[in-house]
């Protein structure tokens, strides 16, 4: 009989737990609900993308030396390097150059190796398409440079977490010249030398 | 006939034809989920003549109980044994169809005889209508007493039953073994101690199986 | 007992005064307030969606739709004909009969119920001396349209989900009809506006859910069960059945499940309300407040206050309860389908049936409190 009263006394302890769990659960939610939101509404209003953001890439056809040291390092020798030998100059002729960013992985070695800086990262992601084929982007698509965020007049541009002021979320209606928290990274660099030179 | 009356004679000619067509389509219907939705018909169709009677209450403890539980169980039964299988022609099969139909023409003579001599005189006791629920009541707990014990012990019985199978566990791979020296009369299981007690474990919650099975 | 507007009243009354029978006159009213009903009811479904995706977005910290008309509050006219103007797919193998009786036999019940759901003394469709009972037997109907969806659909998915509808309404059935015997045992009655009633008087105090705290809680879970809301989605669970029985559905069949359901949470929300927060009456009781002001009951204005106060009361109940289901929603995980019985059959069965005798027992021993 005692342990049959335990039995009870212990489901009846348990189900009251389980409900003080889901009463702490419910007001977890709730709180949520008096927070601001954090959306972003992606047409009208974007992300600053940090300095280092790898986006899509550049190509400036006039630099390029037909080295394909790009495609050597790309880990799924990605680039088409079109060139003919110029037998006259002695030199390589690039006649073509397109990299497909459906299968770009954004992962920049091609960029870092480019011994000429003929590559670069930009700022741009949005890469929608109706077609796949059409992200196949050739040396003209390539030596398109994009809108920046900042400068385009269509778009509010939003800071990201980590270029808000200290103690700042939202990044709506912050001050022009609001510094970000933290030192930048000139700073930092200055200090350095600075400290280099003592 | 002012126009209350109109609208009874016509929804209980509605409802007799309702019925009457879904009761047929239950038994001639070969496909047997079409039969088993027909049924579903005639039930609501019962209870529709039920309201036409005065008696709500029971129109929906028919539809409760026939149309929610009956009929739904029949359905569970049909789809979850839903095989495909092909009758084998059974030889001798006129024995059974001539009994069948000699019982129903029994049935149906019973009825009619019953249909028949019944002085079907128009009562004259006031209709119950809304305070039926209080005379239900009182004749289950007063005249009806034993068939309404009778029939909770019945259910009682059910429940039991339904609590044995489903409490039993199977061990196909003991299988063998255990069945030579099976008790007569008892399922072959898992042997578990009677009157498990076991203290549950703290963390388990609300919900998680219960502390007799895992004994 | 003052017995506020009588609308069926006073509407016979003029059409008898324009000469028509009252024959006539009580057949043209007949349609009326089922009308009124059937658009209040699609219209609360209307707001439901909007609330669930607003509420759902506030709890996740976004914003929700916001462009479709002021705070989005077109989106659920806009989602509605997206499904009236699709393409409704009948899949080649599917049983194309019971494929389009499904989903109706789904819907109806639903909004057959509401002719029992009171808003105040005389704003119901009728008052059925069985009340309650009709909407417990009418829901029970339900699952015949989910298996009938399911098998027709000719699809593992759909069965399996059909199935598992069935399963989960008829097991929360039983102690949704106990909770609702325990009430009908305190009011001596079953009609829904017995049960007001019986509350009516003290206020807030009166109301039911302090004379039956765990048969309130009983309804709500049984009751969420029955809408299939999370944490009791399982018929639908996307992660494992798709869409459940609704799979193969699309256009305006996929439609009326989506407004079955919704409609049943707003039905079931408003139950609760008249069940346990007291229907149609106000915190303070309004012939208390009349007295305060010094104004006859059945004085016109006041009547018309007080039938409009009703009906804000009775939804402004029931919305809170959908909102609270909607919260619930995002903090509970789905159970398993096991969880889901045993948590029915083991807990809220034998708990429901202890709380009948708790109050048969109470209602001996207090016949004052316990409407004896």
């Amino acid at each position: 009989m005692l342990k049959f009263l335990k039995q009870v006394t212990d489901y009846t302890k348990e189900a009251v737990q389980a409900a003080r769990f889901i009463g702490q659960g419910l007001s977890v939610t709730f709180d949520h609900m008096q927070r601001r939101p954090i959306t972003v509404q992606y047409p009208y209003e974007k992300l600053i993308p940090s300095e280092r953001f790898r986006g899509r890439i550049h190509f400036e056809f006039d630099k390029c030396i037909s080295c394909e040291v790009c495609v050597r390092v790309c880990p799924i020798n990605l680039p088409v390097v079109d060139w003919e030998f110029n037998k006259e100059t002695k030199k390589k002729k690039l006649n073509h150059y397109s990299i497909d960013f459906g299968v770009c992985i954004f992962c920049g070695n091609c960029v870092e190796y480019c011994p000429t800086n003929c590559l670069s990262m930009t700022e741009e992601y949005d890469l929608s398409t109706y077609d796949r084929h059409e992200l196949n982007f050739d040396n003209v698509a390539l030596g398109r440079l994009p809108y920046k965020v900042t400068e385009d007049p269509m778009v509010q541009p939003l800071r990201e977490l980590a270029y808000l002021p200290k103690g700042v979320l939202d990044p709506h209606g912050l001050p022009p010249g609001s510094r970000r928290a933290g030192k930048l990274p000139e700073e930092i660099l200055e200090e350095a030398e600075g400290n280099g030179a003592k | 006939m002012n126009l209350a009356d109109g609208v009874q004679i016509v929804s209980f000619g509605v409802l007799a034809l309702m019925m009457l067509g879904a009761a047929l389509g239950v038994v001639l219907l070969e496909n047997i989920v079409y039969s088993a939705f027909l049924l579903g018909g005639v039930f609501i169709s019962i209870a529709g003549l039920y309201i036409l009677l005065n008696a709500g209450f029971v129109a929906a403890a028919q539809v409760l109980i026939y149309v929610g539980a009956v009929n739904v169980l029949i359905l569970f039964g049909i789809m979850l044994v839903n095989k495909r299988q092909n009758f084998v022609p059974l030889r001798n099969a006129w024995v059974g169809k001539t009994t069948t139909a000699l019982v129903c023409l029994g049935l149906f003579a019973l009825l009619g005889a019953m249909v028949l001599s019944t002085p079907w005189a128009i009562s004259t006791a006031p209709v119950a209508g809304d305070t039926s629920t209080v005379v239900i009541g009182l004749h289950f707990f007063s005249d009806f007493l034993l068939p309404f014990e009778l029939a909770s012990v019945l259910l009682l019985m059910a429940l039991i039953g339904a609590i044995v199978l489903a409490r039993r566990e199977f061990l196909p791979d003991a299988l063998e073994r255990e069945q030579t020296q099976q008790p007569v009369l008892t399922l072959p299981e898992r042997p578990r101690e009677l009157a498990s007690a076991t203290p549950s474990s703290p963390d388990r919650t609300l919900g998680t199986s219960s502390t007799k099975r895992n004994v | 007992m003052n017995s506020g507007i009588d609308l069926q009243g006073s509407f016979i009354q003029i059409l008898v005064d324009l000469g028509l029978t009252a024959e006539v006159a009580r057949v043209a009213w007949l349609p009326l307030p089922m009308l009124l009903v059937l658009v209040g009811a699609t219209l609360g479904v209307l707001v439901t969606t909007w609330l669930e995706r607003k509420i759902s977005a506030a709890a996740q910290q976004r914003i929700g739709p916001e462009f479709a008309g002021p705070l989005g509050m077109l989106i659920p006219i806009a989602d509605g004909l997206k499904l009236l103007v699709k393409e409704d797919i009948i899949p080649a193998k599917a049983d194309s009969l019971l494929f389009t009786l499904g989903p109706a036999i789904v819907v109806i019940p639903v909004f057959l119920s509401f002719l029992i759901v009171p808003f105040g003394q005389n704003l119901l469709i009728t008052d059925l001396g069985i009340g309650i009972f009709l909407w417990i037997s009418l829901s029970s109907i339900a699952p015949i349209g989910l298996l009938m969806a399911g098998y027709a659909s000719n699809n593992k998915y759909s069965l399996l989900g059909g199935l598992r509808a069935a399963a989960q309404s008829i097991s929360y059935e039983i102690p949704l009809a106990l909770s609702v015997v325990a009430i009908a045992m305190m009011s001596n009655s079953l009609s829904t506006i017995d049960i007001v009633q019986q509350q009516s008087g003290y206020g807030i105090l009166g109301w039911n859910v302090w004379r039956q705290p765990i048969g309130f809680l009983i309804f709500w879970i049984a009751a969420l069960a029955e809408c299939e809301r999370l944490p009791f989605d399982l018929p639908e669970a996307e992660e494992e059945l798709v869409a459940g029985y609704q799979t193969e559905y699309a256009g305006i069949k996929f439609g009326l499940f989506y407004l079955g359901s919704y409609v049943n949470l707003v039905l079931s929300s408003l139950f609760v309300s008249v069940l346990y927060l007291g229907g149609w009456n106000f915190i303070i009781p309004i012939e208390v407040m009349a007295d305060w002001i010094g104004v006859s009951e059945t004085t016109p204005w006041l009547q018309v206050i007080t039938g409009s106060l009703g009906i804000i009361m009775t939804l402004l109940k029931a919305y809170l309860l959908v909102f609270l289901a909607i919260l619930l929603r995002w903090t509970l995980p789905r159970v398993r389908i096991d969880q889901l019985l045993d948590l029915g059959w083991k807990f809220l069965l034998p708990v429901s049936l202890v709380n009948l005798l708790l109050t048969a027992a109470l209602k001996l021993t207090f016949p004052v409190a316990f409407g004896g």
